[in-house]
């Protein structure tokens, strides 16, 4: 049990005490932790200037959108999706659909970006496809209007059939006899579907709902680090990649860490009242 | 029983059933044709690909792309260092889980309550990467393989996972050991962990599968090529491109059919090659995977 503890306490305590240099100027080498007044103190210098700078209105812009578009369009396909295998017959084919729709879950991120960057180059197969429909090639790679769509697409992809897991767990625990009710009531499949799965895996809803709300900001960073490039910036740049950059690659180490403590700050407070809201209507809570 | 009767009661029109068995069908080639065509682009023709005419079944049949990959000594290599990785971080995860979750279990624990609010509180709060990137750099850690090992080494989600499954191990089986003299030692590995297999089995495929796929650790803390895990050899090959499979086929330049081998088809082969392994385990451990999606959503 030590040192387990003592691990947690090294790797998780220690950077999480590392944020106060965000309210300094740290340079490497230097301590954080010394006491003999070496350490210059700038308060909330650098989350001002981050406010003030260049980049904020088009990173705060380009986090909240990705993560927006993903959940505007990705969260219900997994409901979508949950319904429909619900409603196919227990077999082979179910299972094949559900092992097929969860295999994406399994590919690395770098496999993944691959793939698509390969598909949408000026020689990949989206391009073929215009091209036989008589369109003009299109430079998905370089044009950042593109960057929302195809991030949207691939995350969506990559992460339906996985999500429709719990789901389907939730389906699964229905009473069959309540189907058989509502079928002597004369209830036919749609209606069924309507007033019978939907309410069973509301619960399960709400609680993806929260944790949807809680990651407003949080694009996979880790993704678009994969498939971005300079040239999509304007679109494509986000709070983890620019805290890649700009704070690690750049070795700005107090602004980096200022920037990731204002996003978590954020990220929590959206998790906390997403939470409070969602007690106050419903009887849904994390905690 | 009650599937069948679900399945008689809930009996449809035969049009609504081609109907759905048709959309699922259809979700099913969207969510697999990009792998499929991948595969198929990597076993063409070099002449077919070049020409984008590989849409649907391999055109020509030429396996000199994957002949040059198997020849690439930096793949061995990252190869063998992600089994390193992966061996590593399992082990090290399974035996960390257990250690951490078992005083857990006993319920006259002193302060019980401090060392789960302790576990907690970095669930959801974090530093970030750069004070962990500072850390692991003063600890010496950094450009060594223990700068990914050694992090990742305990999950406090799996120390939570493994606690609710020693949980729910009946305390007279625990109680009737230390009658027989049974040290903690020895009921933890004879006795509590034989029997928490399925749990340690949960955790062992999603560390396994998370170290195989993970690259961003190597990309912050690993400069050194000889350290590089598989994965980001491949970012190397195929997003950042630094790598140039095409230097490799000089030896080879004489052959014709290697000259018109392009860049793009030697990525499709080499994506294919790392991630069989995946692929072809992934059916066999899938229910693991269930089952641990499962548990982690009791606990939310």
């Amino acid at each position: 049990m030590l040192p387990v503890l003592l691990h947690i306490f090294i790797f998780c305590y220690i950077p999480l005490y590392g944020v106060v240099i965000a309210f300094q100027d740290y340079y490497p080498g230097k301590s954080f932790l010394a006491f003999d007044g070496s350490v210059h103190w700038v308060g909330f210098k650098h989350f001002i200037d981050f406010f003030n700078g260049p980049y904020f209105s088009r990173l705060m812009r380009n986090t909240f959108m990705l993560s927006f578009y993903f959940f505007a369009f990705g969260f219900w396909v997994p409901i979508l999706f949950s319904l429909l295998v619900n409603e196919l017959k227990s077999g082979v084919f179910k299972k094949y659909v559900q092992t097929a729709s969860y295999l994406p879950h399994f590919i690395s991120n770098v496999v993944v970006a691959g793939m698509i960057l390969s598909f949408i180059g000026s020689d990949g197969i989206v391009n073929a496809i215009i091209k036989l429909f008589g369109g003009a090639p299109i430079s998905l790679t370089t044009e950042p209007g593109y960057f929302p769509a195809i991030y949207t697409i691939t995350s969506i992809w990559k992460s339906f059939g996985w999500s429709s897991i719990l789901y389907l767990s939730a389906m699964s625990s229905i009473d069959p006899h309540l189907y058989e009710a509502a079928k002597m009531d004369g209830a036919n499949r749609f209606k069924q579907m309507v007033h019978i799965t939907l309410p069973s895996i509301r619960p399960t809803i709400f609680i993806l709902l929260i944790f949807a709300i809680g990651n407003l900001l949080s694009a996979n960073s880790e993704f678009i680090l994969l498939i971005y490039n300079p040239a999509l910036y304007e679109t494509a740049d986000v709070i983890g990649t620019y805290l890649y950059r700009d704070g690690l690659l750049g070795g700005n180490f107090s602004s980096g860490t200022a920037v990731g403590l204002l996003i978590s700050a954020i990220n929590f407070t959206l998790l906390y009242m997403a939470n409070r809201l969602s007690r106050k209507y419903s009887d849904y809570a994390l905690w | 029983m009650s599937a069948v009767v679900n399945n008689r009661i809930r009996q449809g029109s035969t049009a609504v059933d081609i109907l759905l068995y048709a959309i699922a069908l259809l979700v099913c080639i969207l969510t697999l044709y990009p792998f499929y065509l991948v595969i198929i682009m990597s076993i063409s023709s070099p002449m077919e690909v070049a020409a984008m005419n590989v849409f649907w079944f391999p055109k020509g049949f030429f396996l000199g792309s994957y002949e040059l990959i198997v020849k690439d000594t930096k793949m061995w290599w990252a190869y063998s260092n992600t089994i390193i990785y992966v061996v590593s971080g399992m082990l090290l995860n399974c035996l960390m889980s257990i250690l951490g979750a078992y005083p857990l279990t006993a319920r006259n624990l002193k302060g019980r309550k401090w060392v789960i609010a302790f576990l907690l509180i970095p669930m959801y709060f974090g530093g970030g990467i750069i004070p962990s990137y500072l850390l692991v750099n003063k600890l010496g850690l950094y450009n060594t393989m223990f700068a990914v090992i050694i992090p990742g080494a305990v999950s406090i989600w799996n120390i939570i996972l493994v606690r609710t499954y020693f949980a729910t191990i009946p305390e007279a089986i625990k109680e009737s050991a230390s009658v027989d003299g049974a040290s903690h030692w020895q009921l933890l590995f004879r006795i509590i962990v034989p029997v928490s297999k399925p749990i340690l089995a949960v955790i062992a495929i999603y560390t396994v599968v998370g170290i195989w796929n993970s690259w961003f650790d190597a990309l912050v803390y690993l400069p050194n090529e000889r350290l590089h895990p598989l994965q980001m050899y491949l970012y190397r090959v195929v997003v950042q491109q630094t790598v140039d499979l095409k230097m490799l086929t000089m030896e080879d330049a004489a052959r014709a059919s290697f000259t018109m081998l392009s860049n793009i088809q030697l990525k499709y082969a080499i994506i294919v090659f790392t991630t069989l392994p995946v692929i072809f385990t992934y059916p066999f451990f899938q229910k693991y995977f269930i089952k641990g999606a499962l548990l982690g959503s009791l606990k939310e």
